[in-house]
């Protein structure tokens, strides 16, 4: 069950990631496909074969699941700005970009590498379960690292949830709402997340449900934007794509 | 809720007893597809009945006073208020009327238009070469009451109807009788639409003429509802000149706010498709 979760949500990823491929050639918009390039990339590290095979290619210490978290760091940063803009939320934008955002995001980015330098790292495996295992002094370690982890994330989350709900409300066009629905929805998925370390192991699985339910939102969400903007027709996509060239 | 398919035979054969289904819908308009799926659904639009009532010369009120949902609309009804009839006025015919009435007099334009140049008291010099080109198709309609007002229904005419009869409660009575919730209701209001049985509803609920609702939301015509043809012209008529320019104003205000929230909708929507599209 949790395989064939993991799976579509990367191939739904990689497809919107294909997807945004003419737009890279013509410079429209770019940063979107590097979001999704990078949730494709952070999705296909998470899954257990192929995060064995690229982190025996890093040399079998679990670097790959640091790679992973500035991964999510970078793609979520870029979301959260691409969000802030396109939804017009200019206190969000000033949350992520401003002061509190980058100290917020420096002090993370240092306790991750930190923590990391303090484990015994050795021996790949996905979520480093077999770390964590080793003495308790390498578990507590890996349950903070796994927390900073997720705290940049559901930071940004949090910070775009009040203006996906306004857009909820709002009287745009029901896609877009719908859009922001989905928005939203991945965004409280991944503030949940913060809550990981008070789940019991008992149902343990809610962590993977809630993991790959926040990507397949966003990825769904943006899909969802950008299928409206191409069925708004060729008139309304000349007038708003020439500003964005620019970009 | 649309009318139920065997008492929609048992009218069509009470008023094409010898016309097939095929021949029905060529003669209405109605889509073949779209009414064999209404009876398939076992649920005929109002809709239907009044298109197919239009090409047979049956009234559609009548028609659909056979159905026993609206029963009610037989025999005579009560007929609008001067209110209602005014809240079917357009707002560009309401501006209209505002400009007509703060025009020097009727007579004065209807002369000539440099006679109405002058009569505002502008120097007749520049204002003569103007009316040269536009002259044509203004000469023609020379006084106000020449300019016929534009048909039921405009573009806000079911909230302006509504807003007509609303004593301040109406919106809660119609929610208690139809079950409909208030913000849905509003929410059709701004959209501009409404169920023919909701509008009876309100109609009901307000203690008005039933067929309001029914012309509001452009089912029936005026006509087709029993309204006298100068109706909406002679209450517009009888407007005060403070009534009718507060009431100008009130429906400018009210466009500019729709227009205006359009307008930030439009933009916020291009703003996220530049960004995330």
């Amino acid at each position: 069950m949790i395989e064939i979760l993991q799976w579509s949500t990367l191939i739904v990823c990689g497809a919107a990631a294909l997807s945004r491929i003419p737009n890279l050639v013509r410079r429209k918009n770019r940063s979107m496909f590097y979001v999704l390039a990078l949730m494709t990339l952070a999705t296909l590290l998470s899954i257990k074969g192929p995060y064995l095979v690229i982190d025996g290619l890093l040399g079998g210490t679990n670097l790959a699941n640091l790679l992973l978290r500035f991964i999510i760091f970078g793609a979520i940063y870029f979301l959260g700005i691409r969000i802030a803009n396109g939804f017009g939320d200019e206190r969000g934008m000033r949350l992520i970009r401003g002061h509190a955002g980058s100290v917020f995001l420096a002090l993370i980015s240092a306790a991750l590498l930190v923590l990391f330098a303090m484990m015994d790292t050795e021996g790949s495996s996905a979520g480093m379960a077999t770390v964590s295992i080793k003495d308790e002094r390498n578990g507590m370690l890996v349950e903070y690292y796994g927390a900073a982890g997720r705290a940049y994330p559901a930071y940004v989350c949090l910070v775009l949830l009040p203006a996906m709900l306004r857009a909820v409300r709002s009287t745009l066009p029901a896609l877009l709402r719908i859009s922001a629905l989905l928005l939203a929805i991945g965004g409280l998925a991944v503030a949940l997340s913060v809550l990981f370390p008070v789940v019991p192991p008992a149902i343990g699985f809610v962590e993977f449900v809630i993991n790959y339910t926040a990507i397949l939102c966003f990825v769904v969400g943006l899909a969802l934007i950008w299928v409206a903007k191409v069925r708004a027709g060729r008139g309304a996509r000349d007038r708003v794509e020439r500003p964005a060239a620019r970009r | 809720m649309p009318l139920p398919a065997k008492a929609f035979q048992r009218w069509l054969h009470g008023i094409a007893p010898d016309t097939s289904i095929a021949d029905v819908c060529r003669l209405s308009g109605v889509k073949r597809t779209t009414l064999a799926q209404q009876l398939v659904r076992g649920k005929v639009a109002e809709a239907t009945v009044v298109s197919i009532s239009r090409a047979f010369g049956v009234n559609p009120v009548s028609s659909l006073a056979y159905f026993d949902t609206y029963r009610d609309l037989a025999g005579p009804q009560v007929p609008p208020t001067p209110q209602e009839l005014v809240s079917q006025i357009s707002t560009v015919d309401l501006l209209r009327a505002v400009i007509a009435r703060s025009t020097p007099t009727a007579e004065a334009a209807a002369e000539s238009p440099a006679g109405a140049a002058t009569a505002a008291g502008r120097s007749p010099a520049p204002e003569q070469p103007a009316p040269a080109q536009p002259a044509p198709p203004e000469q023609p309609v020379p006084a106000r009451e020449q300019q016929a007002l534009s048909p039921v229904p405009h573009a806000t005419s079911v909230k302006n109807w509504v807003d007509a009869i609303d004593d301040g409660e109406l919106r809660h009575r119609v929610s208690a009788a139809t079950g409909i919730a208030p913000q849905n209701y509003s929410a059709q209001l701004t959209a501009n639409r409404m169920a023919p049985e909701v509008a009876i509803a309100t109609s009901r609920a307000a203690g008005v003429g039933l067929t309001g609702g029914l012309v509001a939301t452009g089912l029936v015509t005026e006509a087709e509802a029993g309204w006298n043809p100068g109706a909406r012209q002679s209450a517009l008529d009888m407007l005060s000149e403070g009534d009718l320019t507060a009431l100008a104003g009130d429906r400018l205000q009210a466009l500019g706010k729709i227009l205006r929230r359009q307008e930030h909708d439009h933009q916020q929507t291009e703003k996220i498709w530049e960004n995330l599209g």
